[in-house]
């Protein structure tokens, strides 16, 4: 009895030892949270960053909507028909006459193509539902497929 | 641990865990107070966001080569945010200079207190950039002066806000106005398509507006909507063409002094109306002169909108009922005695003369009321009115268009449809037809029987894709051998009489109209409708040509004022479509 209670007193925990574990422990839990909040804090602080430059995005994208539309309109204004017949009779154009024209035969002459102000729909392609091997092969079929070839390989090279 | 330090460390034990108390004790409260989680909400949601209506951008128009003549330009509402207006005297009298504004209204508005309800106040809209511009610049000037100055009274512009959005432009002002109709603003300020494809595709031209909630804080800016644009159209209207067709019906107006003049250009083979020429027309940029330019009933598009009784030109339409049936033939002989009896009525000629022998080119080329007449009494009622269903007299033409009217055929049947009406109807009266009714049915002759649905609208820009619908077939209301055996004839018959609707190195066959005008009283005789319906080159016809002067002055006949615009309106398009002589393009063909 006296040596069980000399082998327990042997191998128990000093009192100062205990608190200094508990405190180790408190600590520890204290730095893992402060971690957890500082890449929580972290990761929120750039969510937020590019929220914002979001949407200072969108609202640069509206201001070149508009400026596209008024470049554009701006662009036909100075060559609608009535600006342009103008400056071309102000450089010394005239109205072509049909007795004037001339034809001839140009080899590879495209005339002009009708307006084109977006691409045509993308045909409407049905693939079919597949999975991946990995989803459907079973682990014979993965041994067949690798291991097999690898062994037969080795064996081939051994000899 | 000292004795004396343990009641401190209570002390601080017991604060903290009161406190601790007290904020588990409040959350509780607030959440179990349905009241101050109501008050809680509101609160804030006031900050979290707001209610944002996004307009798309209007959809553009494009002519067939993809000049613009629909776009958008940059306006600006003037409005002033009431929490920061600081002297609304400077406010008042800058936008009373500037915008010419009422100073009296806008320092009464700008000078309200701000409140829940009162937050912002519109003060105008539809400012150019020039005018903000200048709004700009005293705003800067002020502030370069009197800025920082503590003075009360000091000028200020501070609350004075501008919003850009877009606003309809037409870049070519009135050139092809009465096609394009245009964008206004009701009652209440709310825009709309009038008239035109403006009206027609109003809505998918205009998109869908979207009110969304637009949320502060930045980790929820992916729920702001993508507004997609309204849907753009490109028209089968060649601009070229169209300026070159409103000089002529100008040219034609002045020198014929008629009421109006309507040109229509349709490439048979297609539909595709070229342009379509008519008086009056509007700076579409003015809209707001409307009123002052389409006085009284004047139809904003007389091409589509104003039915008409066509006269000789419809006889083009009952000989081609009469060959197709085979109740005639080109060579069948009609002795013209100058009086016909169809229903108790006699039909007489334009002169009133009789012709003699004649085969149907000498009716045609003659323009005989009682040799057509003969014609539709051969064909039959019941067959004569089945072709001119075919042909779409009677009913819309389906051109994407607001507006169309459907003309007018009476049939066997209806209340007020009496035998003499097929004699009449022969000759293209008692039966009324838009322009454009008429072209597109006289197309169906120049494109060997099969007539097409005359289009305006070619291709729909929409989502980043162009839909090109392919041109569609109404139907065959004659045989492609009547087709071409009328083309024939109807060109022999101008080259016999020499006509002046004849184009030098071009072969076209054509037909010219005089119709009395119907009143309450009878037809009068001293003013009439004058047309003429052309088509060329032969023997593949790429263009077709109708005219129509109202009320004419020079004379009343459409040989005298009606034909001799053809030729000039085909000199045009010549030049415009590449079409090269015939014998040169016979020569090129050959090679």
């Amino acid at each position: 009895m006296d040596g069980v209670r000399k082998l327990t007193q042997a191998y128990s925990q000093a009192p100062w030892r205990k608190q200094i574990q508990l405190l180790g422990l408190f600590l520890l839990i204290v730095v893992l949270v402060a971690l957890i909040a500082g890449i929580y804090l972290n990761v929120t602080a750039r969510a937020a960053t590019m929220g914002r430059e979001i949407l200072a995005m969108e609202t640069r994208i509206e201001e070149l909507n508009l400026e596209n539309a008024d470049l554009e309109t701006r662009l036909a204004i100075v060559t609608s028909a009535m600006e342009m017949e103008k400056r071309a009779k102000d450089m010394g154009f005239e109205p072509l006459d049909r007795y004037e024209v001339t034809y001839l035969v140009v080899p590879g002459y495209i005339p002009r193509q009708q307006a084109v102000i977006a691409p045509p729909p993308e045909p409407v392609v049905v693939v079919p539902a597949s999975l991946p091997s990995d989803y459907t092969e079973s682990l014979f079929d993965w041994l067949q497929e690798r291991v097999v070839p690898m062994l037969t390989r080795a064996m081939e090279a051994e000899q | 641990m000292k004795s004396e330090h343990v009641w401190r460390y209570t002390l601080l034990g017991t604060v903290i865990s009161v406190l601790a108390a007290f904020v588990v004790w409040q959350t509780i409260r607030i959440q179990l107070n349905p009241e101050q989680v109501q008050r809680f909400i509101t609160d804030g949601e006031k900050y979290a966001g707001t209610w944002h209506t996004y307009y798309p951008a209007r959809g553009l128009v494009y002519d067939r080569w993809g000049n613009l003549l629909a776009g958008n330009t940059t306006v600006f509402e003037v409005g002033a945010e009431l929490a920061q207006v600081r002297n609304p005297h400077t406010i008042a009298l800058t936008l009373n200079v500037v915008l010419g504004l009422d100073y009296s209204k806008v320092f009464d508005l700008v000078s309200q207190e701000p409140s829940e309800d009162a937050v912002y106040v519109r003060l105008y809209d539809y400012v150019t950039q020039d005018k903000i511009d200048r709004l700009q610049a005293i705003g800067d000037e002020i502030v370069a002066t009197y800025g920082g100055s503590r003075d009360k009274d000091a000028p200020d512009l501070s609350g004075l806000v501008f919003t850009p959005h877009l606003q309809r432009t037409y870049p070519e002002k009135s050139l092809a106005s009465n096609i394009l109709g245009f964008v206004g603003r009701d009652d209440e300020g709310i825009t709309h398509g009038y008239f035109g494809v403006e009206a027609k595709y109003d809505e998918l031209l205009a998109g869908q507006p979207q009110t969304a909630w637009v949320p502060s804080d930045p980790n929820r800016a992916a729920e702001i909507p993508e507004i997609s644009p309204g849907v753009s159209l490109v028209l089968t209207i060649d601009r070229e063409i169209q300026t070159a067709m409103e000089e002529i019906v100008d040219e034609t107006m002045d020198s014929s002094g008629s009421e109006s003049v309507t040109i229509v250009v349709m490439d048979p083979n297609t539909g595709d109306v070229l342009a379509m020429a008519t008086t009056p027309r509007l700076d579409l940029n003015q809209y707001w002169r409307y009123g002052e330019v389409f006085e009284g009933e004047t139809p904003f598009n007389r091409a589509v909108s104003q039915a008409y009784e066509p006269g000789s030109v419809y006889k083009v339409l009952t000989m081609a009922a009469g060959l197709d049936s085979q109740a005639v033939k080109p060579e069948s002989t009609f002795v013209d005695t100058g009086i016909f009896e169809i229903g108790g009525t006699y039909i007489y000629n334009w002169n009133s003369g009789a012709w003699g022998p004649q085969d149907m080119q000498g009716c045609m080329q003659h323009s005989l009321n009682v040799c057509l007449a003969w014609v539709a009494s051969q064909t039959g009622a019941k067959q004569f009115y089945e072709y001119m269903n075919a042909f779409g007299i009677g009913r819309q033409s389906g051109i994407e268009l607001a507006g169309e009217a459907s003309g007018r055929l009476k049939e066997p049947g209806d209340a007020d449809w009496y035998d003499a009406d097929l004699g009449t109807n022969a000759f293209g009266q008692g039966v009324s037809a838009t322009p454009l009714q008429m072209a597109a049915a006289i197309s169906a002759i120049a494109n060997d029987g099969k007539m097409m649905a005359p289009r305006i609208v070619r291709s729909i820009v929409n989502n980043g894709h162009q839909y090109n619908p392919e041109p569609r077939v109404v139907g065959m209301p004659i045989s492609a051998a009547t087709a071409q055996t009328l083309t024939e004839l109807l060109a022999r018959s101008l080259e016999s009489e020499a006509s002046v609707s004849l184009v030098e190195g071009y072969r076209v066959a054509g037909k010219t109209g005089t119709a009395e005008i119907p009143t309450p009283y009878g037809y009068t005789s001293n003013v009439t409708n004058a047309s003429f319906v052309g088509w060329g080159p032969l023997p593949e016809a790429r263009f077709l040509v109708y005219i129509w002067l109202e009320k004419p002055q020079t004379s009343i006949w459409g040989s005298e004022v009606a034909a001799p615009v053809f030729p000039e309106v085909v000199e045009k398009l010549v030049v415009l479509m590449d079409i090269p002589p015939d014998d040169v393009r016979n020569a090129l063909l050959s090679q």
